[in-house]
């Protein structure tokens, strides 16, 4: 009798699980999948099978290289993480002693501190009359403020290096911080080079971490749509600008939703190409 | 050490140290301009005054909005946590392959991009006849959070003993007094972890929120708003107390952590 309770109980767990991930996950993803095959008329949404929303996407150049560029743009952030952040982790890990665990709060505070605000303020520090036009003068570096850090590409891609940064940072340390020290000893007895002993001891076993992290900033960079707006000026719209404003002023929700099907087919195969990357490798 | 280990250890560390500045650079202009008035670009070094605090009390619009985002935080606390704690215990306990398929879909919101996340929820309440309110809100938070949640409370439970829950079982206890005698004083801190991390995110969350918001809004979103018009010294005032929270409830959260580990170790 117990035990047809006890399966009974199972069941009713596993039944109740799913049911609230397929509502609060899977139908939501399914339904935004299937408006991207709908189309718009006025403010009426028009619930018929229709491809025209991703042979818009394909024929209007303008869609396309957005993406592309997009694309770029998240991996030279990404870059820019990986050569500040990297150094920074490796640095925690194997020189910061007893202080490693408080940096790397330092480092991860600003993680959680208000979004909005880091980029509202980068117009502050970046603009023509912002901090670092100001601290160039004082040294005489320049006479004239320059004005290539603001309302482009360029402000766009420092501030998410600013935001995402910390992102890997965390993994990148986590797997570094595992190596025992006696392991790169070693290294050095057997014969190893400094720069031997990194590439061929620590790097490997970093890299998970750096993978995890790289992923993370790549796929936040690229669909972010907050950054371009409020730094991004003009000449500085990402993909997501694009996305976001079918679902604001322009209101075409289904050509929004194929725009971000195509962005979410990218993310899921880039993240899966990872997966098994670094599954194989371990 | 060589002398070229010394050298890139130190360069190493001044980049740390320059890292840490950027990182703080807009969250210290933030705090320095709820103090100081600064005019056609110049900072007026005697302005200094912390009336945009006290005169805080009388932004109903800002208060508001910090009100209804502790309310979305809170909510997204007790959701996130009891889903959470209900599939670590359902994916700890099964054995069936499901187990993994479920723990793929739990990870989807967190993995892909928050946009995602955002406009399928908007769709799928659109769809629903769901008007957007804070409520809505919570939802997304819920789902966004729930992964690390779920996550949290996975890592505890597997480091206990199957032995644990087996012998409340057998001294008799029922399944309600096993849960809340037994698992619960064991697992109580990660619970704890997981939900102030769920509410210091839900905090600051803006790419879900901004799709999912109704007429009532949260702080950020606030901040978004005004941000058109300009900040005024009562903003960066609020920004101030929001950051100080926040940096408290990661420290809490830090201590937490560092306090259970050395339990564990002795």
């Amino acid at each position: 009798m117990k035990s047809i309770i006890n399966y009974f109980n199972t069941s009713i767990w596993t039944i109740i699980s799913f049911l609230l991930v397929i509502v609060l996950i899977l139908i939501p993803l399914a339904s935004f999948l299937s408006y991207s095959f709908f189309t718009v008329e006025g403010v009426e949404i028009i619930h018929q099978f229709s491809l025209i929303n991703y042979k818009e996407f394909f024929i209007d150049e303008i869609y396309i290289n957005t993406f592309v560029r997009t694309i770029f743009l998240a991996l030279f952030v990404m870059f820019c993480c990986i050569l500040l952040g990297y150094p920074v982790a490796y640095f925690l890990a194997r020189y910061a002693g007893k202080y490693k665990y408080a940096i790397l709060l330092i480092l991860i505070i600003p993680l959680f501190m208000s979004y909005i605000i880091k980029i509202y303020m980068m117009r502050s520090i970046l603009g023509y009359s912002g901090l670092i036009n100001k601290i160039l003068k004082m040294l005489g570096i320049i006479e004239k403020p320059l004005e290539f850090f603001l309302w482009n590409q360029n402000s766009v891609i420092i501030t998410l290096v600013i935001i995402l940064l910390p992102l890997i940072i965390i993994p990148t340390f986590t797997s570094l911080d595992k190596i025992p020290s006696n392991i790169i000893e070693a290294s050095f007895d057997l014969g190893c080079k400094p720069f031997q002993a990194f590439r061929h001891v620590i790097f490997p076993i970093g890299f998970p971490g750096l993978v995890v992290g790289g992923i993370f900033v790549f796929i936040l960079a690229l669909g972010d749509f907050v950054t371009p707006q409020l730094v991004g000026g003009t000449s500085g719209f990402t993909y997501g600008k694009i996305i976001y404003s079918n679902f604001g002023m322009a209101f075409n929700w289904p050509f929004g939703a194929a725009l971000a099907s195509i962005l979410l087919f990218v993310s899921v195969f880039i993240i899966s190409l990872t997966n098994y990357l670094t599954k194989k490798k371990s | 050490m060589t002398k070229l280990e010394n050298v890139t250890k130190y360069m190493m560390a001044l980049l740390t140290a320059l890292v840490v500045t950027t990182l703080y650079a807009p969250i210290a202009l933030t705090i320095f301009f709820s103090f100081y008035k600064t005019r056609k670009g110049k900072v007026n070094w005697d302005s200094f005054s912390y009336e945009p605090y006290t005169k805080l009390i009388f932004e109903k619009q800002i208060l508001e909005s910090l009100l209804n985002s502790l309310y979305v935080g809170g909510v997204t606390v007790i959701t996130s946590v009891a889903i959470g704690f209900f599939f670590a215990n359902y994916y700890h306990t099964s054995k069936g392959k499901m187990k993994e398929v479920l723990q793929f879909i739990i990870f989807l919101p967190f993995l892909l991009p928050p946009i995602i996340t955002g406009l399928s929820l908007l769709i799928f309440f659109r769809e629903i006849n769901l008007p957007r309110s804070l409520n809505t809100v919570v939802i997304g938070h819920t789902i966004f959070v729930l992964a690390i949640v779920f996550k949290i409370i996975l890592n505890k439970l597997e480091t206990l003993k199957p032995s644990l829950m087996e012998s409340a079982y057998d001294l008799g206890a029922s399944k309600l007094q096993a849960f809340w005698y037994v698992l619960l004083p064991n697992i109580k801190l990660s619970l704890i972890i997981a939900g102030l991390l769920a509410f210091t995110i839900s905090l600051d969350e803006t790419l879900i929120t901004l799709f999912l918001i109704g007429n009532d809004t949260t702080w950020p979103i606030k901040l978004w708003a005004k941000m058109r018009v300009g900040f005024s010294k009562q903003v960066n005032a609020s920004v101030t107390l929001i950051l100080i929270l926040t940096s408290a409830l990661v420290l809490l959260i830090a201590t937490i952590i560092s306090r259970s580990e050395k339990k564990i170790m002795y």
